[in-house]
Parts: C-alpha cells; sequence; structure tokens
C-alpha cells in the first residue's frame, strides 16, 4: 500500500492506537494486589525492569489492547486488559525510595499475578 | 529483551538535558527521517511493535545515538530483514550517497 502526502499529514495529526474493539473480559479489578512476573524473554517486552517481580495494586483499567510481546514477534494482536498498576517506592527502589513516593505503570495483564 | 534501552532506574547517566523552546527537529535530515516512517509503515512490511523491537536491537551504539537516528536504525534493519531491499542494495545506496549521489 502506499499513501499520498494528504493521508500522511491527516495520519500524522490524529496519530494511532492500539487499543482493540475486542470483548475480552478482565483478569483484575481496581483495589485488587498484584504481582508483576519476572520475566526475561530475549524478544520484545514492555514491563520495564525495574518492576520485574514487585507488588502492587490495580488501579485503573484502561480497556483492552495488542499485546506487544506477541506482535513484535509475528504471533499475532493476543487482545488483552492493560492496567494501571500503583507500585510504591520502597518496593521498587527499597530504602532509597521515598517513604511517601508511588509510582504508576501501564502494565499488560499477562505481566501479571494475584499479589 | 533486557537491552540498554531500559533506562528505567540506572544511575550515572546524567541530567536530563531539557531545551527551552525546544525545537521540533533539530537537524533537516531528521524531517526527512520523521517523514519516511509513514510511507515505510504503510508497506506493511512491520508493525509498530516490531519497529520498537527493531530499535531495542541496535545495541551498545543505542546510547551514543540520537532519537531520529534510532528511527532510521529500524527502517534499514526492518526493510532489509522483510525484504523490501536486499543488503546488497543498501549497501550500494549508502556508497552511492556517501559519494555525493541523491
Amino acid at each position: 500500500m502506499a499513501i499520498n502526502a494528504e493521508q500522511a499529514l491527516a495520519a500524522t495529526k490524529v496519530g494511532a492506537t492500539a487499543r482493540v474493539d475486542a470483548a475480552v473480559l478482565p483478569r483484575f479489578t481496581p483495589g485488587t494486589r498484584v504481582r508483576t512476573l519476572n520475566l526475561n524473554p530475549p524478544g520484545h517486552i514492555r514491563l520495564p525492569r525495574y518492576i520485574r517481580d514487585k507488588e502492587g495494586v490495580i488501579e485503573r483499567d484502561h480497556g483492552v489492547f495488542v499485546f506487544p510481546d506477541t506482535h513484535a514477534a509475528g504471533l499475532g494482536e493476543k487482545p488483552q486488559h492493560v492496567y494501571v498498576v500503583r507500585f510504591s517506592a520502597r518496593e521498587l527502589w527499597g530504602p532509597q525510595g521515598g517513604a511517601k513516593d508511588e509510582l504508576l505503570v501501564d502494565v499488560w495483564e499477562d505481566y501479571l499475578e494475584p499479589g | 529483551m533486557n537491552g540498554v534501552h531500559d533506562l528505567g532506574g540506572m544511575h550515572g547517566l546524567g541530567p536530563i538535558d531539557i531545551e527551552q523552546d525546544e525545537p521540533v527537529f533539530h537537524h533537516e535530515w531528521e524531517r526527512r527521517v520523521f517523514g519516511m516512517f509513514l510511507p515505510v509503515f504503510a508497506t506493511g512490511a512491520f508493525n509498530i511493535d516490531e519497529f520498537r523491537h527493531a530499535i531495542e536491537r541496535m545495541g551498545p551504539k543505542y546510547l551514543a545515538t540520537s532519537y531520529y537516528e534510532h528511527w532510521l536504525a529500524a527502517f534499514e534493519t526492518l526493510l532489509v530483514e522483510k525484504g523490501v531491499i536486499s543488503a546488497d542494495e543498501f549497501a550500494a545506496r549508502r556508497v552511492a550517497l556517501a559519494g555525493g549521489m541523491n
């Protein structure tokens, strides 16, 4: 497929989304304690290293999105919920973390297990 | 992957350089690389996550190159890997451009 300048300009202004219009049930609800998995695959992953194997709480459900890990590997979209997960700075950084500081990170469902 | 791109929480990289009145592009070539994204993407050869993964696969040079150099590296990697251009075509074009051909 080729695009012309007009289409390119329109696409640049509107942008794109990885949101998927699929009826996928959420595994977690806001307020639930969760733990991120300790994942270190050689391929693409959107779970930053500093929040692997950490406990947090589901803050919000963003809805259903393409799963980047499989999508980057040519293994399909594997649509699933993405959550805002709240981590305490102490959980992430140990005693160097601020006692009142928290971090909110968007996390795909496949990266989580019950806390 | 545990790549060089995953910098969250790392020490020793210095302060974030916050520019006043930061321009959209710092060099004219950056504007061209930005403009390449949609036509290249529209070939359907790769998706956005493959694009990000290609940048992550740059290795140590990721840290010594700029944002749009990352984009260009991903185009080069993916277009060759997906067979849109051959490695020989790419190499020949580089030689031609270095010699002043447009």
